[in-house]
C-alpha cells in the first residue's frame, strides 16, 4: 500500500423485516447521514462515494441514479459495485481502494438492501435468478421433474449451505448440535447489538434445537432472516483522519480472490471442478494476502475479533478455519470450550453476524464496518471485553465462490 | 438518529411491476453432447488438455489453464457419492414446479423423502448433482459406492439419468 | 498520481447484433486475446475487475459464471455495474494503492439478449416516474434535445450531421455495426421518428459487444511493452437525477472533464488534445458532450460540425472510430473509446487512423441523459 486509508465513521440502520417508515432512498439516506455525523464529517468534504446493492430485490435497475440524490452524491463521483453476497465487501474494498490510490481523500462507502420491497420472498427468487439462464438451457434439454422437485425441496439458497455443512461435518466431526449452539450465540449477541435484526436474549441451544428441521442438517431456528437495512462507513487518508479522529480503524490488508468456479453449475450447465463448496480455497487466499499485507503472521494469537459472513452456522465454523483462527476441522471444540463468545477467546460475530441480520447487499459491509466499531472502541454493549488490536471482516457470496477479506487494525500496516 | 423522519410512520406504499419480458439466452453445444451420450447411456465429460481434468457435464473452459476444454471422455457408471443432503417429507400442496403439484401429478409419492447427492463418477474430477434412488435415509453416507440408473428408453434428455442407486460390489 | 499507470494491450468483438455464441465464448476470445496483444499469460494478471449489468445480462450476479473465462480463478477479481470506463477507474485505483501490479479490465453487454431500453425504464424513480409511465430513456433524451435545441438555436441539420460523420467514420472501422458511408442530412431527418426530434438514425443500433484491455503500473508496462499508453489523467461525476436537473447542459461532464485536465496538466484542451472518443448515445449529445468539454462555448458545439471541424481530417477529430452511434454495447461502449484512443496513439487505428497523435481524450456515460460521466486522458510516450 502506498497510502494508508481508515475507517472514520460508521453508520447503520435499525434493522427489521419491514422497514415501511422508509422508502429505499430514505433508508440509505439514514445510514450515510448517521455515518457523517459519527465520523464528525459533512457531505460537502466527501470526494467520492462508493455504493451497492443487488438490483433485483429492490426492484430499481441502477438505483445509485435515482438515490444519488439523497445522499448528496450529485457533482460527486460515484461508482457502483456490485458481487451478489459479497456486494457490501466489495463495496467497502473499492472505497478503501479510491483512497488508497490517492485519487480522493475522504469517501463514503454505503450498501443496503430492502427485501420488502419485494412482493415475493427476495433472498429465494433473487438466488434462483443466478441462474436462471442456466435452468433455462437444462429445461430445453428435458431437466427432470424429480430433480426440480430435489432443488426446491432443500431450497435453492438454503441447498448449497446443507452441501457445505454435510461436508464440513464428515470432515471434522461437529454436529447438528454445534450449529444450535452457534445460531443461539447469534442471537444473544444480536440482543446487544440495538440495530440488529433477529434478537433473543437468553437464547439457548435447546430453544433453536426445539424449531423445525427444513433440510437436515438445518432447523429453522439456524436461517438467517432477510431485513431491511443499510450500512455505510465514511474512509479518510492518513492526514485527515488523525486529525478528525481519535481512534481510527486502520486498513492494514485486504482481498477479494474468488474460489475455482462455482457450486451448482457453470456456465451453459456444464459441471465444476470444486469437489468440496466448504473448502473455499477463495477465501484461504483473500485471509493469506490480507494478512500479509498486514504483516500478521499467527492470525491465532494477532487477530482479536472476528466478523464473519455467515446466514447459517457451519459457515461461521468453516470460516473462521479457513481465514486461520483455529486449526483446520476444530472450530467446533473451539465454541464447546466458549472460545467465540464475546468474551471468549476469539469473539465471532459479536454483532450477532448475518445469521441474526441479513440485508444481503449491505451484509458484508456491515461486517467491515462491525469491526471497525470493535477497533475504534464503539461498539457499546457488544464491544468485546479486551484490546482489540486487529480484527478480519469476511464477506462470502456469488455461488459459493466470491469472497472479501479485511484486516483493520489500531495502527496502519507496516511500510513496504 | 431521525434524520429525514421525526416521526416513524408507515409511508405511503405504491405498486410497481417489474415486466421485463422475455430474455434470449444464448445457449452452448456442451449440454446437447451429453444428452446425446446420455441417449447411448453414455457420461459424457469434457477433458482440459492443459491439466488433464475431466468434468461432468461437459464444460466449455478451463479456469486454471484459460484454455478450451476441448476433448471429451466418456466416464464410468460406477462413482461415489461425495456428499448428501436429506429432504423433508414432501408434503401436498407444499411445492410447486412451474406451476404444478408434484404430489398430484403423481411425479412423487406424498411423505417420500427425496436424498439429493453429490456423486463423484470413476474417472471424473467433479461432482454431479442428482438423485439417490432404491435408498434410504439411513443407508446414505459419505463414501457410498453407487452406480447410475438411466430410464429404460433413453430419449436424449438431461432426465434419462435418473439417479443413481447403491451399487453392490 | 501515486504511480503511472499504462494501457498494454486491449481486444474488442466485432460489434454486431445477435452474435450466434454464447456470453462465455465471446469474454474468454476477448480475454485472451487482449492478453495476447500485450504478449502476457494469465498467471501474470494480479487482479480482474469486470463492468455488466444484472439486467441487461439477465441474471443476478451477472460476473459470477465468467470468473473462468476472464481469468479470474484464484485471482483477487471485482464488478462495477455500470459503463466500462467505471471499471477501468476500479483497476487505475487498484494499481494506484501498490497493492496489484496488472490488472486486466473486461466489459460487456449482449444487448440482444434483451431490449436494454426496456431495462433503462426500470431505472426512473419507482415512486413517481414510474408510476406516471411517460417516460422512457428515449423520451427523456427527447425532451433533452428538444430543450437543447431550443434553446441554442441548433437547427436539426448540426444534429443529423453527427449522425452523418460518425456512422460514415463507421465504414471505415470493421469492427462497428451500423455502417454507412454514403449517409446524407436528409436521410438521417428522413428516418423514422423515435420521439420527436430523435429519429433512428440519431440512436445507436442494438448491439452485442465484448471489449478488455489490461493496465500496467509504470514497471510492468516498460517489461510488457514498448509502446504503453498512459493514463495521465481521469475524472468522474454523477449528476443529480432527470427532475432536479439542467438538462441543457452536461454539468456532470464539465466537472469531470476539470478533474482530469487538472490531473493531466490540459489548460487548453482544444490544442492540446488531438484526438476525442466520446460515448454520445444520442446524436445530440455530441453536441452537448464537446460543449462541456470546453472544445465550444455554452450552446456553440454546432459550429464545430457545421464547419468539420471534428471531422477526420478536422482539427479535433471526435470518433474516428464511429463513436457510440455506430456500436453500443451498452457498458462495454466506454471501454470501447478508451481502447480506440489508445489505438489511436498507438498508431493501430489502420483505416481510421488520425495522423500525430499523441494525446487522446475518451469518455464513458452511464445512465438517462448521461448522467454520470468519466473521462480519461490517455497519451504516449513523448
Amino acid at each position: 500500500m502506498l497510502r494508508n486509508a481508515a475507517i472514520i465513521g460508521c453508520g447503520q440502520t435499525k434493522h427489521s423485516g419491514r422497514r415501511r417508515d422508509v422508502s429505499q432512498a430514505e433508508l440509505v439516506s439514514e445510514a450515510v447521514h448517521n455515518a457523517l455525523e459519527d465520523a464528525q464529517v459533512s457531505m460537502k468534504e466527501v470526494n467520492a462515494l462508493v455504493v451497492g446493492n443487488m438490483q433485483g430485490f429492490g426492484g430499481v435497475a441502477q438505483p445509485e441514479l435515482w438515490i444519488g440524490d439523497w445522499i448528496g452524491a450529485p457533482g460527486k463521483p460515484v461508482l457502483r459495485i456490485a458481487t451478489g453476497g459479497t456486494t457490501g465487501g466489495s463495496v467497502g474494498q473499492g472505497g478503501f481502494y479510491a483512497v488508497m490510490s490517492g485519487l480522493y481523500d475522504i469517501v463514503v462507502a454505503t450498501a443496503w438492501e430492502k427485501h420488502s420491497d419485494s412482493k415475493e420472498a427476495g433472498a429465494t427468487t433473487g438466488l434462483l435468478h443466478v441462474a436462471l439462464a442456466n435452468f433455462f438451457h437444462a429445461f430445453g434439454y428435458g431437466l427432470s421433474m424429480k430433480n426440480l422437485l430435489a432443488t426446491s425441496a432443500v431450497g435453492a439458497a438454503a441447498g448449497v449451505a446443507a452441501y457445505q455443512a454435510r461436508f464440513y461435518m464428515h470432515r471434522s466431526g461437529c454436529r447438528s448440535e454445534h450449529f444450535d449452539m452457534v445460531a443461539a450465540k447469534c442471537r444473544r449477541n444480536a440482543a446487544r447489538n440495538k440495530y440488529a435484526h433477529l434478537q433473543w436474549p437468553n437464547c439457548t441451544p435447546e430453544d433453536i434445537h426445539k424449531t423445525d428441521v427444513i433440510v437436515h442438517p438445518f432447523r429453522m431456528g439456524h436461517v438467517c432472516p432477510a431485513s431491511d437495512g443499510a450500512s455505510a462507513i465514511v474512509i479518510a487518508c492518513e492526514d485527515i483522519a488523525l486529525k478528525k479522529c481519535q481512534r481510527p480503524a486502520w486498513v492494514k490488508g485486504l482481498a477479494s480472490y474468488s474460489d475455482e468456479e462455482n457450486q451448482m453449475q457453470s456456465e451453459s450447465g456444464g459441471g465444476v471442478g470444486v469437489l468440496d463448496p466448504s473448502e473455499q480455497m477463495g477465501c484461504r487466499l483473500s485471509a493469506m494476502k490480507a494478512y500479509a499485507q498486514a504483516g500478521i503472521k499467527d492470525p491465532q494469537q494477532e487477530i482479536d475479533v472476528a466478523e464473519i459472513y455467515q446466514p447459517v452456522p457451519s459457515q461461521e465454523l468453516f470460516f473462521s478455519e479457513k481465514l486461520g483462527l483455529f486449526d483446520e476441522g476444530k472450530a467446533w471444540i473451539a465454541l464447546e470450550k466458549g472460545e467465540t463468545e464475546i468474551n471468549g477467546r476469539m469473539p465471532c460475530d459479536p454483532s450477532g453476524g448475518v445469521n441474526a441480520t441479513n440485508a444481503i447487499g449491505s451484509s458484508a459491509l456491515q461486517r467491515i464496518l462491525e469491526a471497525g466499531l470493535q477497533v475504534m472502541g464503539k461498539a457499546e454493549d457488544h464491544q468485546v471485553p479486551k484490546k482489540v488490536r486487529n480484527a478480519v471482516a469476511h464477506g462470502w457470496g456469488g455461488v459459493t465462490n466470491y469472497v472479501t477479506v479485511t484486516v483493520l487494525g489500531e495502527t496502519p500496516a507496516p511500510r513496504r | 438518529m431521525a434524520y429525514l423522519k421525526d416521526q416513524r410512520r408507515e409511508t405511503m406504499m405504491v405498486e410497481g411491476s417489474w415486466n421485463i419480458g422475455a430474455y434470449r439466452y444464448k445457449g452452448s453445444t456442451q449440454l446437447q453432447e451429453y444428452v446425446d451420450g446420455l441417449k447411448e447411456k453414455k457420461l459424457i465429460g469434457s477433458l482440459c488438455p492443459g491439466c488433464g481434468k475431466v468434468i461432468v457435464q461437459p464444460r466449455n473452459i478451463c479456469g486454471r489453464c484459460h484454455r478450451r476444454m476441448d476433448k471429451r471422455m466418456v466416464v464410468s457408471h460406477k462413482g461415489t457419492i461425495t456428499c448428501f443432503v436429506i429432504s423433508p417429507p414432501i408434503e401436498k400442496g407444499k411445492y410447486k414446479i412451474i406451476g404444478i403439484d408434484p404430489v398430484e401429478a403423481g411425479i412423487i409419492q406424498e411423505g417420500a423423502i427425496l436424498v439429493p447427492v453429490f456423486v463423484r463418477f470413476d474417472g471424473a474430477d467433479s461432482n454431479i448433482n442428482t438423485i439417490l434412488l432404491n435408498s434410504s435415509p439411513e443407508q446414505v453416507h459419505i463414501g457410498m459406492r453407487v452406480k447410475a440408473v438411466f430410464v429404460e428408453n433413453p430419449e436424449g434428455k438431461l432426465s434419462d439419468l435418473e439417479g443413481v442407486e447403491p451399487l453392490k460390489e | 498520481m501515486q504511480r503511472r499507470v499504462a494501457i498494454v494491450g486491449y481486444a474488442q468483438s466485432e460489434y454486431q447484433f445477435d452474435v450466434p455464441r454464447t456470453r462465455e465464448d465471446q469474454v474468454f476470445d476477448v480475454v485472451k486475446a487482449a492478453l495476447r496483444h500485450a504478449g502476457i499469460l494469465r498467471e501474470e494478471v494480479d487482479s480482474v475487475v469486470t463492468a455488466s449489468s444484472d439486467f441487461l445480462d439477465g441474471r443476478t450476479i451477472s460476473n459470477v459464471f465468467l470468473s473462468m473465462a476472464v481469468g479470474a480463478y484464484q485471482k483477487d477479481e471485482s464488478k462495477v455495474e455500470e459503463d466500462g470506463t467505471g471499471a477501468l477507474l476500479y483497476g487505475l485505483m487498484r494499481i494506484l494503492a501498490g497493492t496489484h501490479d496488472v490488472v486486466t479490465v473486461e466489459a460487456h453487454t449482449l444487448a440482444s439478449t434483451i431490449n436494454p431500453h426496456q431495462i433503462l425504464f426500470y431505472a426512473l424513480d419507482p415512486l413517481f416516474d414510474r408510476q406516471v409511465g411517460l417516460l422512457n430513456d428515449i423520451a427523456a433524451s427527447a425532451i433533452q434535445a428538444r430543450m437543447y435545441m431550443k434553446k441554442y438555436s441548433v437547427p436539426e441539420e448540426a444534429v443529423a450531421m453527427v449522425s452523418v460523420k460518425n456512422l460514415a467514420n463507421a465504414a471505415l472501422n470493421p469492427l462497428t455495426h451500423r455502417k454507412m458511408p454514403d449517409l446524407t442530412v436528409e436521410e438521417v431527418l428522413n428516418s423514422k421518428i423515435y420521439y420527436e426530434p430523435i429519429r433512428e438514425l440519431m440512436i445507436p443500433p442494438i448491439t452485442d459487444g465484448v471489449c478488455a484491455l489490461i493496465l500496467a503500473s509504470e514497471e510492468k508496462a516498460r517489461e510488457i511493452t514498448d509502446r504503453p499508453v498512459w493514463i495521465e489523467g481521469v475524472g468522474t461525476c454523477q449528476d443529480h437525477y432527470l427532475r432536479e436537473r439542467n438538462l441543457t447542459q452536461l454539468e456532470s461532464l464539465q466537472k469531470a472533464a476539470a478533474q482530469a485536465y487538472e490531473m493531466a496538466g490540459i489548460k487548453d484542451p482544444y490544442r492540446e488534445i488531438d484526438v476525442f472518443e466520446v460515448s454520445e448515445r444520442f446524436a445530440h449529445e455530441e453536441l452537448m458532450i464537446s460543449e462541456a468539454l470546453g472544445l465550444a462555448r455554452e450552446g456553440r458545439g454546432q459550429v464545430l460540425i457545421e464547419k468539420g471541424l471534428t471531422g477526420l481530417d478536422g482539427e479535433i477529430p471526435i470518433n474516428p472510430s464511429g463513436g457510440a452511434l455506430s456500436a453500443d454495447p451498452i457498458c462495454a461502449t466506454g471501454l470501447t473509446r478508451v481502447i480506440e484512443a489508445a489505438k489511436q496513439i498507438r498508431e493501430e487505428a489502420e483505416n481510421h487512423q488520425i495522423l500525430g497523435v499523441t494525446r487522446a481524450l475518451a469518455h464513458g456515460q452511464f445512465g438517462i441523459c448521461a448522467q454520470k460521466n468519466t473521462v480519461f486522458i490517455l497519451g504516449g510516450d513523448r
